[in-house]
């Protein structure tokens, strides 16, 4: 656990400060968010934390002990540091880079040796890569080692400073997606500095919005900052979005889904055309003993004498339970038979429609 | 041409194959000169680069004084040292160290300069010392610049050297003195020739050090 006590910083030479009188709790175990946008003073709360930036007053424990009773030099090889340069050096390999905490701490060369490989499998890197110089590979690649240096000496705290920053929309998704998971695994106490708060939602189990001066405007998880945003400055924050946000943090399984326009494959032309006039829809979905097979239009059964004389046709968008709500919306707004199918493997589940969305964000 | 008169040849083998062990003499002597030069030089440059790094205000005035010591003609230096020092190898010495200091350290400094920023925050911010820093990554990170400045001071030392033949050394210098005073055309073309074999000998095996010594860099090159 990390707590700020009255924490504040001013830079030599300026009025202002930077951060002013801070105090908040980090759990451990926790991925904890610092978002704002420039001149928040995200980045310098972070860099207190190992003392890259010294506070003005005020004190700062990690794990009950307070951060100057080490030297900095000591402090900061227990404390994962990730930047969003990366910082790799460049003359050493792969294999030297991710070894450097663990060299500084004077482990023994098998020792490290073991470790390095542990950590390259871990961030998902071919071990080919270990006799290699950073420039030799990509930038998604070189955050991943990155990452992999940070951990090395298996820190229980990691400080992460804008990380995927620079690299672009689609491996940044998935470098995210894979801190994710490395972090369910791991469970450390992760202190992520980032401007985007999309990012910030979609990583931290508790967001802290920050306003200029590092004045912290709110401190909660994603899910209560987005529903009870504390104050104008955290509203015009999270941006004109935030339904969709939301959205995407709610899960299909927390919903309740409804039965939905369905019929057996096996039911007359005259029971799908009651199903579909009771559901106030002009199609029906066609389930066989409960595998969902597709779906089709009433106007089709026209001389026909049963459902089983058409073939239905597969809805676009299926959707896990584990999808999220936005997805789900993404999957009403471009179907055809506005809602979206969740099964399960095979197995139909429900549906959802625009009207549940707008219950479960209101409820 | 003051040498149109002769009839001698522009160069004579058979006094070259019997002076052979003369040569040697003189090219050994020019290299001695030439490390001494260099180690002494490298190494004030060194203390200095660092000094101008710790403490910045004093780079400009150090780059001065090694800029006057490098634009004051070495014929003239020789002529000021003689009443301190006499003929002797510290005159010559204390010549040619004169004009490395301003090459090396511009690029020690330079070099490291060249380190990234976020590279140095990285290294701090996992618990390097500043000594460590500097040893482990600025040193290494600014290696080609500094072998940059090695080869520069080299060939250029090599050249120099030549001229303190006018005070009782000069190793290969000596040859060309002595062919220019006797108008004997042999031992000038080889006492020439061989400093700039030297010259580009000594250039070419730099490369071969820096490569050796920086693979990363040359790997990177290799693929962007």
């Amino acid at each position: 656990m990390i707590r700020f006590e009255h924490v504040s910083k001013t830079f030599p030479g300026s009025s202002t400060p930077a951060v002013g009188d801070l105090s908040f709790e980090i759990p451990r175990g926790e991925i904890v968010v610092l978002v704002g946008p420039s001149g928040c003073g995200k980045t310098t709360t972070l860099k207190m934390i190992n003392r890259l930036i010294e506070p003005t007053s005020g004190e700062i424990w990690i794990d009950g002990v307070p951060s100057t009773t080490q030297e900095p030099h000591l402090l900061r090889r227990s404390i994962g540091y990730v930047i969003q340069q990366i910082g790799l050096f460049p003359h050493r390999t792969i294999a030297e880079n991710i070894a450097t905490v663990p060299g500084l701490l004077g482990w023994d060369q098998g020792r490290i040796e073991e470790r390095v490989s542990e950590l390259i499998e871990l961030v998902g890197l071919d071990d080919s890569v270990a006799d290699r110089y950073p420039a030799e590979l990509s930038g998604g690649q070189q955050q991943r080692v990155g990452v992999a240096r940070a951990l090395a000496a298996d820190p229980p705290v990691l400080l992460m400073d804008e990380p995927f920053g620079a690299v672009d929309p689609i491996v940044r998704a998935r470098l995210q997606e894979e801190l994710k998971i490395l972090q369910a695994r791991l469970q450390k106490t992760i202190v992520f500095v980032t401007h985007d708060i999309d990012e910030a939602i979609g990583l931290g189990d508790r967001v802290a919005v920050f306003n200029v001066g590092g004045v912290l405007e709110q401190y909660a998880a994603p899910e209560d900052l987005l529903r009870a945003p504390a104050g104008d400055f955290v509203v015009a924050f999270l941006g004109s979005e935030r339904g969709l946000r939301r959205l995407s943090l709610i899960a299909v399984d927390t919903v309740v889904l409804e039965p939905g326009a369905i019929v057996e494959a096996s039911s007359s032309g005259y029971e799908a055309r009651a199903v579909a006039r009771e559901q106030g829809t002009d199609w029906v979905g066609v389930v066989d003993n409960g595998r969902m097979l597709g779906w089709i239009w009433i106007a089709d059964l026209d001389g026909h004498d049963t459902v089983a004389d058409l073939r239905p046709k597969p809805f676009s968008a299926r959707l896990e339970r584990s999808n999220t709500l936005r997805q789900a919306l993404d999957a009403i707004v471009t179907s055809k038979t506005q809602v979206a199918v969740v099964v399960d493997g095979d197995r139909y589940l429900g549906m959802l429609t625009a009207e549940r969305l707008n219950e479960a964000l209101l409820s | 041409m003051i040498f149109a008169q002769t009839s001698e040849p522009f160069i004579r083998w058979d006094w070259v194959w019997s002076h052979l062990g003369l040569i040697w003499s003189k090219v050994v002597q020019h290299l001695v000169l030439t490390g001494i030069a260099l180690g002494v030089g490298f190494a004030i440059s060194l203390v200095l680069a660092m000094v101008a790094l710790r403490y910045r205000k004093s780079y400009a005035p150090i780059t001065w004084v090694a800029g006057v010591l490098y634009a004051i003609p070495s014929l003239a230096l020789f002529v000021m040292l003689l009443p301190v020092t006499g003929l002797s190898i510290t005159t010559a010495e204390i010549g040619l160290v004169s004009y490395t200091l301003l090459i090396f350290i511009r690029n020690i400094v330079a070099g490291i300069d060249g380190v990234p920023t976020h590279i140095r925050e990285a290294a701090l911010g996992m618990g390097y010392t500043r000594r460590k820093l500097l040893l482990d990554i600025e040193v290494p990170m600014a290696l080609p610049v500094i072998i940059a400045g090695i080869r520069i001071a080299t060939v250029t030392t090599i050249g120099l050297v030549t001229i303190t033949a006018l005070i009782g050394y000069g190793g290969l210098g000596q040859l060309i003195l002595d062919g220019l005073n006797r108008l004997f055309t042999t031992p000038l073309v080889v006492g020439a020739v061989l400093s700039m074999v030297l010259a580009l000998l000594f250039d070419g095996l730099l490369i071969l050090l820096e490569r050796a010594l920086t693979p990363w860099a040359r790997r990177k090159a290799a693929i962007s």
